[in-house]
């Protein structure tokens, strides 16, 4: 991996953990408090494309792992990968790579503006809301044995938030790209 | 930033942070494979025991397991709800232990210790070419480096829209945190590549 | 230092950065001017290698910039711009001591070049500060400090006086004539380089003048105007 590459997965992984530090909102018709730190996921791979993007979230786990309360509400430990809900922790992963992988291949410069807001909201629809949920339900059944359907009920709270976010992820992948663009192209 | 290491000379701090992921990767195993109720009892007292030994005071250990308890407390009522009072037990009991034990590790082993042992296990996949080893530690003394600054730069947008009088909203918050952040990515690359840091050829 | 260009030049996605160049360089202090945009930073980018020659050859103290990256990046410490960006570890010592990581010394001789290189520019004091809370004037000495812990024999600098108050940009003026590496330095800063052995001038990506401090300050006061 040439050094850029590797800074931009670090920077990146350090604006997940900022991300993770601002207090979350409570919206009025959503029951659950929402984070911006999920959000860092989406953008990550939005941003940066698959490869890159994964790496920055593997290195906030990482360094989540390693000790450091960087994941948002301040957790950080090994003791973070021992709750119920670890599964969206790993699932992240795999989330910014889906969302990534989907960008680079759907979302090109040369699109109208239109087409890449749909296109970017795509990618992190299926990569950071069904990947993800994907991930964290099915390792929530497994850990409390309640079955998949049950986990998917107890989840069901935090979907809307986190569809708010692929919007959000979807417009400010648009403006980045507009303004910086880094994003790995391939037809 | 601050971390969860508590200095210390307790036997958990002295044993090598190789063996204590291994007795931690053993310990979630068997949490798991166990299921009877008064085994994972037993095995719950234990992980106490040696959280114990940390002697951390319980306000601290509560600041610490808080929100990670929080979670395993809603899960399992939840469960209480849908599924038998047994199974709502022992999903209580099993990641109790969990974190309990993880927790004490994570206290007792510090972060250059465990970057240590995780530039160990990459350097099979080193030999296949498909990373540098050295490159772990390199990333997260970046990373650690640079929330600060990141942080910084987001009050300082965020502070703009103040002074102009705009409403700070998620999206023109994180555009040019992003932008302005990743912009220093070349010369920080330069930088790391001028000194030779990472030893190409 | 012997660093050479033969019909070097640069170019950006096909557009010339720099045209043709053909100079030696073996003053121990060489100044760099010109306005934004002349290709200085380019210039000096090609010392060290960051930017590789699209025809033409570099070399310094023999070593070919493409072919033997390695040895011309340990021959040179570049220092950047933005100090804020050369410090990449959190801790200052833990950054410096990783240039000195390649030479595998023990845990002893690397602490003691640490203590060393930061006590030769004053800066002992900050070994365990955090990057992050050194003031201006203070990061840009520990830039210094983290690139000549691995002792280059040349040492390039891109505007080191560029944002520092008036007490600072003495102290790094002082601190560049004090050093015993021959330096290159980048400056707009026409009083820190007037005393130099040589200055270079760069206009629209070519050398539009080079010789002595004083002549060049006054071509590029010509082209300024």
């Amino acid at each position: 991996m040439v050094t850029r590459d590797l800074v931009l997965a670090a920077l990146f992984a350090a604006i997940i953990i900022v991300l993770g530090l601002l207090p979350s909102i409570m919206l009025g018709f959503i029951p659950v408090p929402i984070t911006a730190q999920s959000l860092g996921v989406m953008l990550a791979g939005v941003v940066l494309g698959a490869k890159r993007g994964m790496i920055a979230v593997l290195l906030v786990l990482l360094i989540a792992a390693i000790g450091m309360p960087v994941l948002s509400g301040g957790r950080g430990g090994l003791a973070v990968f021992a709750a119920p809900t670890t599964g969206y922790l790993i699932g992240w992963v795999a989330a910014a790579f889906v969302t990534g992988f989907l960008c680079e291949r759907l979302v090109n410069r040369e699109q109208a503006g239109l087409v890449q807001g749909v296109s970017f909201f795509i990618a992190a629809l299926i990569g950071g809301v069904v990947v993800l949920y994907a991930f964290g339900i099915t390792y929530l059944a497994l850990v409390t044995g309640m079955g998949l359907s049950k986990a998917f009920l107890g989840s069901l709270a935090f979907i809307p938030g986190d569809v708010l976010k692929a919007v959000v992820a979807a417009l400010a992948g648009r403006a980045v790209m507009a303004g910086y663009p880094l994003l790995p192209q391939r037809a | 930033m601050r971390t969860l290491y508590v200095q210390g000379d307790s036997l958990l701090h002295r044993l090598s942070p190789r063996l204590k992921l291994l007795l931690l990767a053993g310990a979630s195993v068997a949490l798991f494979v166990v299921s009877s109720l008064p085994l994972l009892g037993i095995m719950a007292v234990c992980s106490a025991g040696l959280y114990a030994m940390l002697g951390l005071s319980l306000r601290d250990s509560w600041q610490r397991l808080r929100p990670i308890l929080l979670t395993i407390v809603i899960v399992a009522l939840f469960t209480l709800l849908v599924d038998t009072p047994v199974q709502a037990a022992t999903v209580l009991l099993r990641l109790t232990s969990l974190m309990l034990l993880a927790a004490a590790i994570t206290a007792t082993t510090g972060i250059g210790a465990f970057i240590d042992e995780i530039t160990w296990l990459a350097l099979p996949l080193e030999r296949l070419g498909l990373m540098k080893a050295s490159d772990i530690g390199l990333s997260v003394g970046l990373v650690i480096r640079f929330v600060p600054e990141v942080l910084l730069r987001y009050i300082s947008i965020r502070d703009a829209h103040y002074a102009r009088g705009l409403k700070p909203r998620p999206l023109t918050l994180a555009v040019p945190m992003i932008i302005l952040t990743l912009r220093s990515a070349d010369e920080i690359a330069a930088a790391i590549d001028a000194r030779g840091l990472r030893g190409q050829k | 230092m012997d660093i050479r260009f033969e019909e070097a030049e640069a170019r950006f996605e096909k557009r010339l950065i720099l045209h043709p160049l053909t100079l030696s360089l073996s003053e121990r202090r060489i100044g760099v001017i010109g306005l934004n945009g002349s290709g200085k930073t380019t210039f000096v980018r090609m010392i060290n290698g960051l930017v590789t020659p699209s025809s033409g050859r570099v070399s310094v103290n023999g070593f070919d910039t493409i072919k033997d990256a390695d040895r011309v990046r340990a021959e040179t410490g570049f220092i950047f711009q933005n100090p804020q960006n050369q410090i990449i570890l959190p801790i200052l010592k833990e950054d410096i001591a990783l240039g000195l990581k390649s030479r595998k010394l023990s845990r002893e001789l690397t602490d003691a070049a640490v203590e060393a290189v930061l006590s030769r520019f004053g800066i002992a004091h900050l070994a365990d500060r955090r990057a992050h809370e050194l003031s201006g004037g203070e990061l840009q000495l520990a830039a210094l400090a983290s690139v000549l812990v691995s002792k280059p024999g040349i040492l390039i600098m891109d505007e080191p006086t560029n944002q520092l108050d008036l007490r600072n940009r003495n102290l790094v003026q002082f601190t560049i004539d004090g050093l015993e590496e021959s330096v290159i330095v980048i400056s707009h800063d026409l009083d820190l380089v007037a005393d130099f052995d040589r200055l270079l001038l760069f206009h629209q990506g070519r050398l539009a003048a080079d010789g002595n401090a004083s002549d060049v300050i006054s071509r590029y006061r010509e082209i300024a105007a």
